[in-house]
């Protein structure tokens, strides 16, 4: 499968003659050669399809994606989940470097300058054989690194959306001299608290009175820049890049933490202020690709260090024996990660081999008077190879085969406070100190054929995961879900096998895409709320169970007339654990069936322009696992807009989208609002102005 | 056309088959009063050094787990009452003493009901005021109830 992945990656890691890709692919025959490309599920998204349906956050644009859902996190803010996985079950990349932040957290979003993003790709599907640990889901791949070809090339975006208030700019600039280059992007972005539907929240019985229909204290801000320089000869390129991103946003303020409460922060004197509780994140990434390739050999390297640092501040509370600290600070996070790959390339006859070595070294640290996630350091190395077989025109195999090695040290924790114990009172321990070794062997095996109209693949593979520390170590109360959790240093990686099989027809007017899957997890690390308590709280306890899942993403379009196409797309997913004490149950926030209807009018008029149409039906959800509840279906009418105005060395770009254009009330089961009954945004309009050069 | 007719009468087939007919416990554990010994109810008062004789009536409809109860001071006015009543509460003040009260208790195996009677002290020498008493109850499947009163204690 995934090695085609991997040539596609070092291709554009490396030279990045890379093509650029017209249109969105996912709606019309452009998709084709992609479909070949690789025997998984891959989608590539272009720049102008970020633009064009601009929706606010990189992931709410990318939910057109079958499959792909952006999970609200609050604060306006969204994770990634492919196919009903996210966090660490899924990875995301920056040209080719996977972005290590605080995936493990259920209130921030990702930590990337969503501006200076080129192009993306969504694999679906498990792809561990080149991204190792976590792609179990599949890989959200970020390119940033197109190669400027005019001497003097740059953008400006200026953009907004209605119901947040939020105003931003971004810039880009590219310099080309030769085989010299050089590119800068900066943007800045400011928001204010968000609007729901809703007068009132209710959470525990407790009515929170809600001011113009604000979530109070969701307000935010973001500034990010990067630079990057590079050589591009014709056999050698080598370039580095220097990225940093900052972003902080108030949490809601009523119901976040261990409780409802009331404060006396005055929070509705303004709706752009940013009050406690609230969090900021420092992403710092530097980027070194070099490679050489000649006709039959290419060498890649690719060095990285990441810097993610992140604190969460709340007003001083004390909680059962833990007195009132002292300031606000109540986590801080000091993450670095050291990256090194090495990728080889050789072209054999009908044989394209890969082979790599990718080394990962993680150091956290913390502070605060919350605990949550031990200190801890994880050295973790791996080695795939992978051969791609073409043995006619139509067929093309691809297998492959990966072992990955890891070595965690957790540090251990005490409380700063003391608890009584019997007649004494102690500093509890939260963390033991523990040294772990994981090893794993993944495979995966693929094929894919091109028929006239047709293509067909089917796709087999093992990915896993390395339990992270807080799965492993974590052993005290969760201020922000109003839970004791306690990990388990006896867990094993996460296994996941997959069948995915995808069939895409296609003729002059018409196309359709059916992509099933079977994913069985022998293994699958579960957070489960027991009928114990804790130190007042209720007992959650990190335990691993047989997990099946199964589901399919269609999607097929039309085209009406020269001007109007249709657009019919759905999915559907099942999750049931097989073992343990939520034997029958599904898994955490299961995402409901989905289905999409569009039209869209497209023209050439003084340059080219479409308007579209859209609504967006979301089935009921009742099938459910403690603490959650049964989530209502519900649909939304959207509307995007958007032309390009062409010049002769420039082009000016306009683009709105509204959603929710009705206003509608309705709650996301997948969302992390939804447990304490906080509905989704109400309508909303983005509208982005460009010019680029 | 006929071949988007057709997937999206493929795409209701698959919404059809998504109903469930689970038959897990889907239902969470409940917290009520019973009859005139129920305590503490909202605004009750009790005496320092004196003692809180909880009564509450637990049920379920498969098996109950366990509870905790938990005591402590109101005195920021943070609120979180479960009941709609609204007491008469004294002003803001910073606790010097506060009574602070946390236990877990354990509720024998296979009950679907469950009376709980505790007598909980009330310390002779912390601060009055206004107090919150929670009580959380979970069921064998993980599910979780609460219930929260407003009480005071009173010197």
């Amino acid at each position: 499968m995934t090695h085609f992945l991997a040539a596609a990656a070092l291709l554009c890691a490396m030279t990045d003659t890379v093509i650029d890709i017209e249109e969105v692919t996912i709606t019309d025959r452009a998709v084709r050669p992609v479909q070949t490309h690789t025997t998984l599920s891959s989608i590539q998204v272009s720049r102008d399809y970020l633009q064009q349906n601009f929706s606010g956050s990189l992931m709410h644009t990318l939910q057109g994606i079958p499959g792909v859902k952006a999970m609200s996190i609050g604060s306006g803010q969204s994770k990634p989940t492919i196919r009903g996985l996210g966090f660490n079950r899924m990875a995301v990349a920056e040209d080719g470097i996977k972005h290590e932040g605080q995936q493990w957290g259920d209130d921030h979003g990702l930590e990337i300058d969503q501006f200076a993003i080129d192009r993306v790709e969504v694999i679906k599907g498990p792809a561990a054989l080149l991204y190792g640990s976590d792609a179990i889901g599949g890989v959200i791949c970020l390119y940033t690194n197109h190669i400027p070809t005019d001497s003097l090339s740059g953008a400006v975006q200026l953009f907004g959306r209605s119901n947040n208030g939020q105003l931003g700019a971004s810039a880009k600039l590219g310099l080309r001299a030769g085989k010299l280059f050089c590119r800068a992007n900066v943007t800045i972005i400011n928001y204010g608290d968000y609007r729901v539907p809703t007068d009132s929240i209710q959470y525990y019985s407790y009515y929170i009175k809600l001011k113009d229909q604000r979530l109070r204290n969701t307000a935010g801000l973001e500034r990010d820049g990067s630079l990057m320089i590079g050589y591009a000869g014709y056999n050698f390129h080598t370039d580095l890049r220097v990225s940093d991103t900052y972003a902080k946003s108030g949490f809601f303020a009523n119901a976040h933490g261990l409780e409802v409460r009331l404060s006396d922060i005055d929070y509705d004197r303004s709706r752009r202020d940013i009050d406690l509780p609230y969090q900021w994140v420092n992403h710092l990434k530097v980027l070194s690709h070099s490679s050489w390739r000649s006709s039959v050999l290419s060498v890649d390297v690719s060095l990285a260090y990441q810097n993610n640092r992140r604190e969460e501040c709340s007003e001083p509370v004390s909680h059962g024996y833990m007195p009132k600290p002292d300031g606000p600070m109540e986590r801080h996070f000091d993450k670095s990660t050291y990256t090194a790959n090495i990728g080889l390339k050789m072209a054999l006859a009908e044989h394209n081999l890969n082979a790599g070595i990718n080394t990962e070294y993680q150091h956290n640290r913390r502070t605060g008077w919350g605990f949550i996630i031990p200190d801890f350091e994880t050295g973790s190395y791996g080695a795939y190879l992978l051969d791609k077989w073409q043995p006619t025109d139509k067929l093309k195999l691809n297998a492959g085969l990966r072992y990955d090695f890891a070595q965690t040290h957790i540090h251990s924790y005490n409380d700063w406070y003391k608890t009584p114990v019997g007649a004494d009172s102690v500093f509890k321990q939260r963390s033991a100190d523990i040294d772990l070794t994981f090893n794993n062997l993944t495979w995966s095996v693929g094929a894919s054929y091109e028929a006239a109209d047709w293509v067909l693949k089917a796709n087999v593979g093992k990915s896993f995961r390395i339990p992270i520390p807080k799965e492993l170590g974590a052993d005290g109360i969760n201020y922000h879900i109003f839970r004791y959790e306690r990990g388990n240093a006896e867990l094993n990686p996460e296994v996941s096998y997959q069948l995915d099989v995808s069939a895409y027809w296609a003729n002059k007017v018409a196309s359709i895409q059916i992509e099933p899957y079977v994913n069985y997890f022998p293994n699958y690390i579960y957070l489960n709320p027991t009928s114990l308590y804790e130190e007042g709280l209720q007992l959650y306890h990190y335990t691993q169970a047989e997990v099946l899942r199964y589901g399919v993403e269609c999607q097929s379009t039309c085209k009406i007339t020269r001007h109007i196409n249709a657009e019919l797309k759905g999915e559907y997913l099942y999750a049931e654990q097989l073992s343990g004490a939520k034997k029958g149950y599904t898994l955490p926030f299961s995402t409901p069936w989905s289905a999409d209807a569009g039209l869209k009018y497209s023209h050439k008029r003084h340059g080219e322009g479409s308007v579209g149409l859209n609504v967006h039906i979301v089935g009921k959800q009742d099938n459910i696992v403690p603490p959650e509840k049964p989530t209502d279906g519900y649909w939304t009418l959207n509307l995007s807009a958007s032309h390009r105005f062409r010049f002769a060395e420039s082009s000016i770009s306009l683009s709105l989208h509204a959603d929710n254009l009705l206003n509608k009330r309705y709650y996301d089961h997948t969302s992390y609002y939804r447990l304490i009954d906080v509905p989704e945004a109400g309508r909303n309009f983005s509208i982005m102005a460009g010019w680029e050069f | 056309m006929k071949k988007s007719i057709f997937s999206s009468l493929l795409l209701c087939a698959l919404c059809a088959c998504s109903s469930s007919d689970k038959t897990e416990d889907m239902a969470l554990p409940e917290i009520t009063a019973d009859g005139e010994q129920t305590c503490p109810v909202d605004c009750q008062q009790f005496k320092r050094g004196g003692v809180i004789a909880f009564h509450y009536q637990f049920s379920d409809n498969v098996e109950l787990g366990s509870y905790n109860i938990e005591v402590h001071n109101n005195f920021d006015h943070h609120t979180h009452s479960t009941s709609a009543a609204e007491c008469e509460i004294e002003g803001e003040k910073k606790p010097v003493n506060p009574w602070v009260f946390n236990s877990d208790f354990d509720i024998p195996e296979g009950q679907q009901t469950y009376t709980a009677t505790i007598n909980i002290d009330i310390p002779a020498d912390i601060d009055p005021g206004d107090y919150h008493f929670m009580v959380r109850l979970t069921d064998q499947a993980g599910w979780q109830q609460l219930k929260s009163m407003a009480v005071k204690v009173i010197e």
